[in-house]
């Protein structure tokens, strides 16, 4: 039987009947259509499900809808404002730490999380952040210095 | 999706959960708390055949390929293995597909880090490894549990995995529970009729097997007061530095009776050598009451090795899983002496 | 500094802000009104004879809209090789491995689907099955297929030059083995496929490929439809690195079940089914002598190889290929002996994975070079500078090196890594646990011809400028699968139109819109860039063919540069055709007001003039290769080539291996993109260091993957990758667009050995067994020891 939920999602509060087991992605990729999460493994190993969940990275795979109810999310698509890409989306572009792009949703999210808890991390503490987050493309190396330039630019 | 269906059940108190568990016995329920265990175990796989099966354990009820694939509990079967994880699952009776879901999420009472005025801690059950990893008490009075938290999976699975999750799923390689262990922690466990206490060493009995009775949640975990001149530390071996399961997991406690003194007390605990996680006993008799030396250290990290009980799995071999229990309960008992004597 | 405005610079990727909000489209995005859900039956065993398969059950579910078996598909072999086709869509007689594709179903949710597929009851009688594929050819194994006798699906018999001359003139002679493991891929994106068809009969099948061009080819052939009745689209891509550049069975029978229902269907694979299918890196055996005369130079190497390549042929027989022939450079080595057999085993098919083939050869090879320089005496860095080709020169097995960076390559990566403070130099090791080591690699820039037999165009372009003005469209049939190769023909068309990159749209992936043969043998660049600038310079001069003869002015005297016509023969007075495109423009914003006529009135001007502008190219190889058997496989219009050091330190009592850092210097011919070629070097390097070090599938005794999931197949987290150094060599590649050539794969061809030199390096004890756990290099350690007693 589907039950009611109430959650707040990039901002716009919803009320969706889901079913008990509909997990927490299901519910952002297939009734709310926000297809910029993507499902890697569904299992919690690779990280590319990852949204923020009343502020807390998490993956949307391993939630299920229901434990959401009467919280926030954040996905992807909540980052950019008025068409603009935000400062960590544009050192991601700039600086080459997007390839196939299917780590890309995730790996942002954990890292405004990072972001917001530690506004300058060092490179080992970004690392240790990201590691939940796998990448087949880019050996990490452009993520990492994407993410530190973002933190950079946010001194001046 | 590949989840079966059950319901979801939300209580906010630990009596209205209790009460649920009860409730629910006979149509299959089971407790809901991170999730990062409980919703891959449920799961239907793509072949069912890749869970494995054995006499007496539960298949999976949707119906099976029309073939009977024998199934011989065997050591050297690698999905038979007694250091069943996350991913491969021994028999285990919670995991037919339960009809209902009780999640501890909404309940407050299960949360949080508690100084206890005696001095101790209380850690509540639904507390996340984050949590645990980014406290500072934790972090300077029971070391060993924060390094057991840096070293859980990845910052997703600590976001969302609990204590009492990590705690209650018994497996062999947990990596909060042999720093527990080796704190001397205690659990609390509560039912509708019943709330006791067991020690944290007693409450795994088998790889996914504990003490938890139908109806039983774990509701928080006790540390104990730090004596003075004591230290403690945890170590993960594995083969990559994030996400991982432990290939051998050692964690060590120590009191000494002064500064350079005798040592009054120790705790080894070893984790993924075993069909629980092992408390080694023999540490104790070769070091209390003596002066620690290098060659006496020596002597208790082989009887350390003499304690664990591994096999061969494909996360690693018996024989090297005795080696690093010795080299790094050797390691971690310097490194906790020298911390001892820092503290100074 | 070149000349170029775009070329050669750190443009960003034409897809990377989509990529960056989630608006990029992936197959397993799309949805289509009155769209079905499929699941696949998959064999639980490993090897057995289907004996019945009763779909009564499934077909009577609520929500099952159709079921299909051999019965529908019918018996049609495909495969990658015309000449070892051995698949069929579902599994008829037998099953092969624990996951072999059974039966289908379309239904209108997944769970259904899913419910219906554990409705299906098969009856099996089981085989005994091979699983080691160094005794699969033995007498007596169980044999998988009537086809493959033996169970040996191709072999190779190489000799090139007189081994045995060789032999003679050597000094040192010395013999070694490595053997891996099976591995993934481990995109991050799990297959997906979406296929509809029309009234009509035309089928469209959307899906995660990295070769629209084959899958177009096999869909047509198996499922029995006329070739332009099949389009396949291939939407974003979440990473191929080889498993994706083959038709699946999964698409064929999506296929079947959309022509079936006549509506859409939709299957997106679990992660567990993408280790089923595998379709990755062969399980290699190797064996080499190799010997070298006084100097250090190579005198011969005699090679031998098992293949382990599970159930099915799939691109196995190229792989055998690539093994061999791929060791004929970088070095100068005139003898060289290649026995090598692909064998079948009841394991999940494997098939190209980055650095197809040749990846565990290389590691072998270039073991050898570090063991006989220890022997000699010699900086293992100057023994293979003393052997490097120089371009212009001809492997034994007739491959030819137009540029070739090799020398430089090293030296840079040999002063970078600040290698001669580091490393003795009487070629004794460190040991203490601190290691470093360096090799080098080869690898084709596109593959010399393509897999079925013909002497079709490898690649077309079509360049549509805007019939508007302004703006223009590269239509590509070739695959950006997260490498960037739309970024690519963007800049390269940018460049010869003088636009910027904001100008040009590429339109790619697409079967209808050229013939490409897709991303694979690190091709595109090379190949579609050549038909991409071909087409941006015939859309170019029809443009200045159009002003010059409305100004009366010869073609060469104009060019386009910067967005607007320059005239090389002084000032022209444009202010005609100004008034003209004005006039069309009245209420419009922005419009022209400069002396120069800008790019967006030329190309207005031209289509009225002629029409619609369209600009082709095409790119075709020249004929290659030596005449032998097996002579095309390895030949290449271009090569690429890699150096690379590795830092590293051991735990030397827990055998746990820290990499420090990895520098490496490739040469690209010429980096049309900076930052691209870092990224597949990075890459390369990341992906070679798992397989070093962590990679491998691990089955049961019944042929079970007991690692079907990224938590235990473990590829490197963002802590067990170091600091990468990303060195760019250029040697201006004859052959290429620009002098451009291949990046994504040579890359990673010495990651391995260099990673296995440094921990030599470090400990002293060398591994003949990959990956090189903590738990392998302890046994070695131990041994070493109990040895010396």
């Amino acid at each position: 039987m589907k039950k009611i939920i109430s959650l707040t999602v990039n901002g716009v509060s919803h009320e969706v009947a889901v079913e008990p087991r509909r997990t927490l992605l299901e519910l952002i990729r297939e009734d709310l259509g926000l297809t910029g999460t993507k499902k890697g493994c569904g299992i919690g190993d690779c990280g590319t499900c990852t949204v923020l969940l009343d502020g807390v990275a998490t993956f949307s795979c391993l939630t299920l809808a229901i434990q959401a109810d009467g919280c926030t999310v954040e996905t992807v698509e909540s980052l950019a404002e008025n068409g603009q890409l935000n400062r960590l989306q544009q050192a991601f572009v700039d600086q080459g730490a997007i390839q196939c792009g299917y780590c890309t949703p995730g790996m942002l999210m954990t890292t405004t999380e990072l972001l917001r808890r530690n506004p300058h991390p060092e490179e080992s503490e970004i690392r240790r952040a990201i590691s939940g987050n796998l990448c087949r493309c880019t050996g990490y190396q452009k993520i990492v210095e994407a993410i530190q330039t973002a933190t950079e630019d946010s001194d001046e | 999706m590949l989840l079966p269906r059950f319901d979801v059940l939300v209580p906010e108190t630990i009596d209205d959960a209790c009460a649920m568990l009860a409730d629910y016995a006979d149509d299959g329920v089971r407790i809901l708390a991170g999730g990062t265990d409980l919703l891959v175990d449920l799961r239907r796989p793509i072949i069912p055949q890749h869970v494995p099966r054995c006499d007496g354990c539960p298949t999976h009820p949707e119906g099976q390929i029309a073939t009977t694939i024998e199934c011989e509990p065997s050591k050297s079967d690698p999905l038979m293995s007694p250091e069943g994880s996350i991913r491969t699952k021994l028999a285990d009776p919670k995991s037919a597909a339960p009809a209902f879901l009780v999640s501890l999420h909404k309940i407050d009472q299960l949360k949080g880090i508690e100084l206890l005025p005696s001095g101790g801690l209380r850690i509540g059950a639904l507390t996340t490894i984050s949590e645990i990893e980014r406290s500072s008490e934790i972090r300077k009075d029971w070391t060993a549990l924060a390094h057991g938290a840096d070293s859980l999976g990845s910052p997703l699975v600590r976001n969302r995995g609990t204590l009492g999750g990590n705690i209650a799923n018994a497996r062999p390689a947990a990596d909060t529970v042999i720093p527990t262990i080796a704190l001397g922690g205690k659990l609390t466990l509560q039912s509708s009729s019943d709330t006791r206490t067991v020690a944290a060493g007693d409450f795994p009995t088998g790889p996914g097997l504990s003490v938890l009775k139908p109806g039983e949640i774990v509701t928080d975990i006790h540390l104990p007061t730090p004596s003075p001149h004591s230290g403690s530390a945890y170590y993960k071996m594995a083969n990559r530095k994030a996400l991982e399961i432990s290939t051998v997991g050692v964690a060590v406690w120590m009191v000494l009776e002064k500064p350079g003194g005798p040592i009054k007390d120790v705790r080894v605990a070893l984790g993924a050598v075993g069909p629980t996680p092992i408390l080694a006993k023999s540490v104790g008799k070769v070091l209390i009451g003596k002066v620690p030396t290098d060659e006496i250290l020596v002597q208790a990290a082989k009887a350390a090795a003499g304690d664990a009980r591994p096999i061969d799995d494909h996360r690693g071999s018996a024989w090297y899983r005795v080696q690093m229990v010795e080299q790094l309960t050797l390691r971690l008992l310097k490194s906790v002496l020298s911390g001892i004597e820092n503290d100074r | 500094m070149s000349d170029y405005r775009i070329l050669n610079t750190r443009a960003p990727r034409v897809d990377a802000v989509d990529k960056a909000t989630g608006k990029a489209i992936y197959t397993d995005d799309l949805r289509r009104p009155g769209m079905l859900y499929a699941a696949i039956l998959h064999s639980p065993l490993a090897h057995a004879r289907i004996l019945n398969i009763d779909t009564s059950r499934a077909e009577q579910l609520p929500g099952v809209k159709a079921v299909v078996t051999y019965r529908e598909a019918g018996t049609t072999p495909y495969g990658v090789s015309p000449a070892r086709y051995d698949e069929t869509i579902f599994c008829h007689d037998k099953v092969r491995y624990v996951g072999d594709e059974i039966a289908a179903v379309a239904a209108v949710d997944q769970d259904t689907a899913l419910e219906a597929v554990r409705l299906i009851k098969v009856d099996f009688e089981e085989l005994p099955i091979v699983l080691d594929g160094r005794t699969a050819m033995d007498e007596g194994q169980p044999l998988l297929h009537e086809m493959h006798k033996n169970n040996m699906c191709a072999k190779v018999n190489w000799h090139f030059g007189d081994i045995e001359k060789g032999r003679k003139e050597s000094h040192i002679i010395r013999t070694d083995h490595l053997s891996s493991k099976m591995q993934d891929a481990a995109f991050m994106e799990p297959q997906s496929i979406l296929a509809e068809t029309e009234s009509n009969g035309n089928l469209t099948m959307w899906s995660s490929t990295q070769a629209p061009h084959y899958v177009q080819r096999t869909l047509a052939m198996a499922l029995n439809i006329p070739l332009h009745k099949v389009r396949v689209i291939k939407p974003a891509v979440g990473g191929g690195f080889g498993p994706k550049a083959s038709c699946s069975s999964a698409e064929l029978a999506v296929c079947l079940l959309a022509m079936k229902t006549g509506q859409p269907v939709k299957l997106t694979f679990d992660r567990e089914q993408v280790f089923l299918h595998s379709r990755a890196r062969h399980q290699f055996f190797h064996t080499m002598t190799t010997g070298v005369k006084k100097d250090g130079s190579l005198s011969f190497l005699e090679h031998k190889c098992i293949l382990d390549g599970g159930a099915y042929a799939s691109f196995g027989i190229a792989t055998v290929y690539y093994s061999g022939s791929l060791l004929g450079g970088p070095y100068r080595l005139k003898n060289m002996k290649y026995d090598g057999y692909r064998v079948v085993t009841n394991k999940p098919a494997c098939g190209a994975q980055r650095g197809h083939g040749a990846v565990i050869a290389r590691a072998l090879f270039e073991v050898q070079l570090d063991r006989i320089a220890e022997e000699l005496g010699m900086d293992p860095i100057e023994l293979r500078l003393k052997n490097v080709m120089e371009a212009g020169e001809t492997t034994c097995n007739e491959l030819y090196v137009s540029s070739f960076g090799m020398r430089e390559a090293l030296e840079a990566v040999r002063d970078s890594a600040a290698w001669k403070n580091k490393r003795s130099s009487s070629g004794k090791i460190r040991g203490g646990g601190k290691g470093i080591g360096a090799a080098c690699g080869f690898f084709v820039s596109g593959a010399g011809y393509s897999i079925y037999r013909s002497r079709t165009y490898h690649c077309t372009v079509v360049t549509k400028v805007d019939e508007v003005g302004g703006g223009v469209t590269v239509n590509s049939g070739s695959a950006d699968i997260g490498q960037g190769s739309d970024t690519v023909l963007a800049m390269i068309t940018a460049e010869e139109l003088g636009l910027s990159l904001d100008d040009v749209q590429v339109a790619s992936g697409d079967s209808k819109l050229s013939v490409d043969l897709g991303a694979y043998s690190s091709r595109t660049t090379l190949m579609t860039g050549h038909a991409c600038r071909e087409a941006a310079q015939d859309a170019k001069r029809q443009i200045l063919e159009a002003i010059a003869g409305k100004m009366s002015v010869a073609p060469e005297t104009l060019d386009l540069k910067d967005g607007f016509v320059v005239s090389l023969a002084g000032e022209i007075d444009f202010s005609e055709l100004r008034k003209e495109y004005l006039q069309e423009h009245k209420g419009f914003v922005d419009l022209p007001d400069g002396p120069q006529l800008t790019f967006a009135e030329a190309s207005r001007v031209a289509f009225l003039e002629l029409g619609t502008i369209v600009g082709t190219g095409k790119y075709r190889p020249p004929p290659l290769g030596g005449s032998f058997k097996g002579a095309a496989v390895g030949t290449s219009p271009a090569f690429g080539c890699s150096a690379q050091v590795a830092e590293v330190s051991v735990d030397l009592e827990t055998g746990e291996i820290t990499m420090d850092k990895i520098t490496g210097a490739h040469d690209c011919g010429f980096a049309i993109n900076v930052t691209q070629v870092e990224g597949q070097m990075h890459g390369s390097i990341m992906m070679g260091m798992g397989e070093a070090l962590m990679e491998e599938i691990i089955y049961d005794k019944k042929g079970r993957i007991v690692n079907a999931n990224l938590a235990e197949y473990k590829i490197p987290t963002a802590l067990d990758v170091p600091p990468l150094d990303a060195i760019i060599v250029e040697s201006n590649e004859p052959h290429g667009p620009y002098g451009a050539k291949e990046v994504g794969e040579g890359a990673i061809m010495p990651v391995i050995p260099t990673i296995l030199n440094a921990i030599y390096d470090a400990t002293g004890v060398r591994i003949d067994e990959l990956p090189v756990t903590p738990e392998r290099l302890m046994a070695a350690m131990k041994a070493k020891k109990d040895k010396k007693g």
